[in-house]
């Protein structure tokens, strides 16, 4: 099973994306900010990871530098963002992501990226 | 409820909680970039989170409130105490719309002129600093959006595209139409901007409810395919539903600018369509058919229509127009005058004038990619786009090569997605090419090439990436700083969990159980050497009960621990209480918190808020003197209001002390004598300490006018009784013209009691050592009767006894000792003692008291019943109630 990392530091938000991409049958894991992020990313690597911008003690930028600058195998990222960072896209990208969705970001929305992104087949 | 909006409201609250905290300390320390960061993010975190529901309410405010911080930390906008109340409001309507959802599940429709009000408030205070134009923009932009209702032009002289419509869905739409249906003809025009919004306007149209026809057109005549701008949307949606005009509005509820709905009427979309091939040569049946028509011979006419329909090709405008005579008189059967519309067309080709409708513009119609569904091929080209543009950043650091790994992974994952696996082999070879050399040219080579095969259109859509890519190579500064962002962001996380207070009120009880079984064991020990005669197995016994005694009063301890909570909990009302009630009055006055981890019981804490909130209002209200007065009087114009808790041995004192004018006992003994709670005798012997104390005899209140804030009726009596119901205790000191002290001493846990057992008529009953002031005996000389009432004298003192057999209603004397002697129970009621004739006196022990519950609530002489450990029920007396 594939698994993926989602870095929020608002539960809300973290429960929400767990829900959508365990029902489609990924494994998910939870990080509330970019250290626990890459604590768990040095332990075992996942297959994606989805990134909140704006968060305590290493923001999504920061985690992504740090993930990007590791010697491991290195995943697609998905930055998520609010509006008000929308002219950040190229800054994300820039750090190391792959990928830039808007919240809320929409269950359908956020599945296709998932999949495309991870290379599983559509059926 | 679902656990996500369970999660939702719970980190709802405590983002609420923070906001009105960090606004406080902004007010104190308006420069601190710090707290306005922290500030930012609590609002920031909780918008997004709300963007997750339709609360479209909650979102519009905090949006609103997230672009003011935004531009207060900034430094575009001066943060100001205006600006604080403005926000503090608006987080009080967002706590309340929390409240409603936990209440209903969702959020009613009446507060969307609120929601819209508050959001332009905000937005007002954002915009001040630039003109007062843009002010009136703003606000008629944030009105307009909550007009909803009010869309442009209803159809009159709307000229629709329908005839772009294909007839076979024009029909069908037409049958549901003379069904009942409505019809609808929607504009979506999206913001250029929506996919930054988080909107997909092509799965937003798609999705319409009963949609029976999609169509887009741009805005403009297409750019050169070089040109295009990817990230903006340029086009316009078209839908054609059937769905009722609410069912419309809600689903369109988030765009309702950005939308049109235009009632179709059924016969507009009656518009014949094909070859004009002749022209006036069908005469004959025109004429032919209007003759039948106004004979009523519709068979005729419905025959004459179908015999010619066979005979012309289908894709003539002839024949178009017959299946629509023929459909029309189908389902309108009595709408001749269609029926001769229709005919009358045929004289030269035009449609009919239905309701001035005609055509418009050209549409284009949609047409699905092939393998991908259409929103996977629009995601997978925008990804490859997005890769491609991460290709073009430099490499600046060796690093930076684990960005181009990712980009190797998310290319092969893309490729695995849409099935080309033949590509594979290429994309690898690419990316080894890339990180031997440490550039990132191979990949883009391969992906330019992977592109040109895809499709030319994609082409283009990479290359204003491309171009946008080169103009921001150059590293962003707003990055760096927000990477540095570490240390000052540190927010204190604490290991703690959220449990639910049944949960422990449940384990309360389990070891309030437990610790009146473990007292069965020596009643055991005793059985086993009296009854049984065996010695050892009771000292065995007795050594067993000692060791599961300790643990359990250690269990007790640990589980009060975990129902004791800091009063901070009811502390951080009040700097908002403070702040607002002082502005109110026109008075100035600094909080001052201490002790606010001290801990105490749940319940003693929450009963703890009211009291207090009544305290500190009447303090600002009567205590505290206006700012000028104030400094007439030699003290500094800022009063000091302190609220300070303390742990005495098992009891949590609070004090609240203010130095504003005091009370003065003069005026409150007269004011106690007017109102007859104090006589002539008393006006003249109490001290001006007991004096104060009268302030909370019910009844009284000082203040001649009655005002908003506190003399609501209710005096501090309330306070009193309120304190009391937890066996707290209230005192309070005043000087006048200095100011005055509030003392409440309250028990750190109800959860145990002590009792005294006394015994009368072979009952025992259990008595709250907090009302036990003596036991007594005193010889049956000694009781007299006054005025049919029993009296006693103890230390010079009149005690009125009662017997609680009387009481109770058992039809039983008090029984005397040997000496004759009666057994007095002294209690204090009030400020007065009372004497309560038993029979007996027996221990004290300590008890869960349960409060009695069904038939037994009633029972209003008693508090409550306790398990004892033999297994016996104790009864608790409530001495208020019962005398």
């Amino acid at each position: 099973m594939k698994r993926i990392l989602i870095v929020d530091d608002a539960a809300t938000v973290r429960m929400y994306h767990r829900n959508i991409l365990e029902t489609a049958g990924y494994a998910v894991d939870e990080a509330v900010n970019g250290i626990e992020a890459l604590e768990k990313s040095l332990q075992e690597p996942f297959d994606l990871y989805v990134v909140d911008v704006n968060m305590p003690k290493l923001d999504g930028y920061g985690f992504l530098r740090e993930l990007r600058s590791q010697d491991i195998l290195q995943a697609p990222a998905i930055m998520v963002s609010t509006e008000a960072e929308s002219n950040d896209h190229k800054q994300a990208y820039a750090a190391g992501a792959n990928d830039y969705l808007i919240k809320p970001v929409k269950p359908e929305q956020l599945l296709i990226h998932v999949k495309l992104l991870i290379g599983e087949t559509f059926t | 409820m679902n656990p996500l909006l369970e999660q939702f409201l719970s980190e709802a609250r405590d983002f609420l909680q923070g906001i009105g905290e960090k606004l406080m300390q902004l007010e104190n320390n308006p420069g601190n970039a710090e707290l306005m960061t922290e500030l930012f993010r609590f609002v920031h975190t909780l918008k997004g989170n709300s963007g997750l529901f339709e609360f479209p309410e909650m979102t519009r405010v905090l949006h609103a409130g997230e672009d003011l911080m935004d531009a207060v930390r900034h430094g575009q906008v001066e943060f100001s105490k205006e600006l604080a109340d403005r926000l503090l409001d608006s987080m009080d309507f967002v706590g309340l719309l929390c409240d409603e959802i936990e209440a209903n599940g969702n959020i009613g429709a009446a507060h969307a002129a609120d929601s819209a009000r508050l959001a332009a408030s905000l937005r007002q205070l954002i915009v001040k600093v630039e003109s007062p134009a843009a002010v009136a923009a703003v606000v008629a932009a944030s009105l307009l959006a909550t007009l909803a209702e009010t869309h442009a032009g209803q159809g009159e002289g709307e000229r629709l595209p329908l005839v772009k419509i294909p007839e076979t869905v024009r029909m069908d739409a037409y049958r549901h139409a003379c069904k009942g249906a409505a019809l609808h003809w929607l504009d979506y025009a999206p913001a250029e901007e929506c996919f930054f919004q988080g909107d997909d306007p092509f799965f937003q149209a798609r999705n319409t409810p009963g949609i029976l026809w999609g169509g887009i057109t741009t805005r403009q005549p297409w750019p050169k395919l070089a040109e295009p701008d990817a990230y903006r949307c340029v086009l316009d949606f078209h839908v054609l539903s059937t769905a009722p005009r609410e069912e419309l509005d809600e689903y369109y509820r988030y765009m309702p600018d950005q939308v049109r709905m235009i009632p179709v009427p059924p016969l507009s979309l009656a518009l014949p369509d094909g070859k004009h091939n002749g022209g006036p040569m069908y005469e004959e049946f025109v004429s032919n058919a209007i003759g039948l028509l106004g004979k009523g011979r519709l068979e005729g006419l419905s025959r004459a229509a179908r015999t010619l329909l066979d005979l012309s090709r289908p894709d003539l405008w002839l024949s178009s127009a017959l299946r629509w005579l023929l459909l029309v008189m189908e389902l309108e059967p009595e709408n001749q005058d269609a029926f001769g519309a229709l005919i009358k067309s045929l004289r030269h080709l035009i449609p009919p004038q239905w309701a001035e409708l005609q055509p418009g513009l050209p549409g284009k119609t949609l047409e699905p990619e092939s393998t991908l569904t259409p929103a996977e091929a629009e995601a997978l080209t925008a990804l490859l786009a997005v890769q491609r543009n991460i290709l073009t950043l430099p490499i600046e650091a060796s690093w930076q090569l684990g960005r181009i790994k990712a980009v190797a992974s998310a290319l092969s994952g893309c490729l695995k997605a849409s099935g080309n696996l033949a590509a594979l082999p290429g994309l690898e070879a690419a990316t080894a090419m890339a990180l031997n050399e440490a550039v990132s040219t191979p990949l883009l080579v391969w992906l330019d090439g992977a592109l040109q095969e895809r499709q030319q259109a994609a082409t283009a859509e990479t290359q204003t990436v491309q171009a946008d890519a080169i103009t921001r190579t150059s590293p962003n500064t707003e990055g760096q700083s927000k990477f540095g962002r570490r240390s000052e962001d540190v927010v204190a996380g604490s290991k703690s969990i959220k449990v639910d207070q049944v949960k422990i009120d449940r384990l309360m009880n389990l070891i309030g159980e437990m610790v009146v079984s473990k007292n069965a064991l020596p009643y055991l020990a005793g059985r086993a050497e009296t009854v049984f005669g065996v010695r050892e197995l009771s000292r065995e016994i007795k050594a067993q009960y000692a060791v599961i005694n300790r643990i359990a009063e250690e269990m007790q301890d640990a589980i009060m621990q975990v129902s004791m909570m800091p009063v901070s909990f009811v502390f951080q009302r009040f700097p908002r209480l403070v702040r607002d009630t002082s502005r109110k009055l026109g008075k100035e006055v600094n909080l001052v918190l201490e002790g606010e981890e001290t801990e105490a019981d749940k319940n003693i804490i929450e009963s703890l808020g009211d009291p207090l909130v009544h305290i500190v209002r009447n303090s600002l209200d009567h205590g505290f003197e206006l700012p000028e007065v104030r400094l007439a009087s030699g003290k500094p114009a800022v009063g000091t209001l302190t609220i300070r808790a303390t742990q005495e041995s098992d009891r949590v004192v609070i004090e609240i002390s203010d130095d504003g004018k005091g009370i003065d006992p003069k005026v409150i003994k007269q004011k106690a004598y007017e109102k007859g709670i104090i006589d002539e005798a008393a006006l003249e012997r109490i001290s001006d300490q007991e004096a104060v104390n009268l302030v909370f005899a019910s009844g009284f209140s000082t203040v001649e006018v009655v005002s908003d804030l506190s003399g609501r009726g209710v005096g501090m009596d309330v306070v009193k009784t309120a304190v009391e119901r937890v066996n707290g205790t209230v005192a309070l000191e005043s000087a006048k013209g200095k100011g005055t002290r509030i003392r409440l001493s309250l028990p750190l846990s109800m959860a145990v009691t002590n009792v005294m057992i006394v015994e009368s008529d072979g009952q025992v009953f259990g008595m709250p050592m907090d009302s036990v002031v003596e036991t007594v005996r005193v010889p049956r000389s000694a009781i007299r009767t006054i005025k049919n009432s029993l009296v006693t004298v103890l230390r010079g003192c009149i005690v009125p006894l009662k017997s609680i057999n009387t009481l109770l209603e058992i039809d039983a004397p008090p029984i005397a000792n040997a000496e004759d002697e009666l057994a007095i129970l002294v209690v204090r009621l009030g400020d007065e003692s009372v004497g309560l004739l038993v029979d007996d006196f027996r221990e004290t022990v300590d008890i869960i008291l349960k409060p009695l519950s069904g038939v037994l609530a009633g029972l209003s002489a008693y508090s409550g019943s306790a398990l004892m450990g033999d297994g016996s029920v104790l009864m608790i007396l409530n001495v208020k109630e019962m005398l």
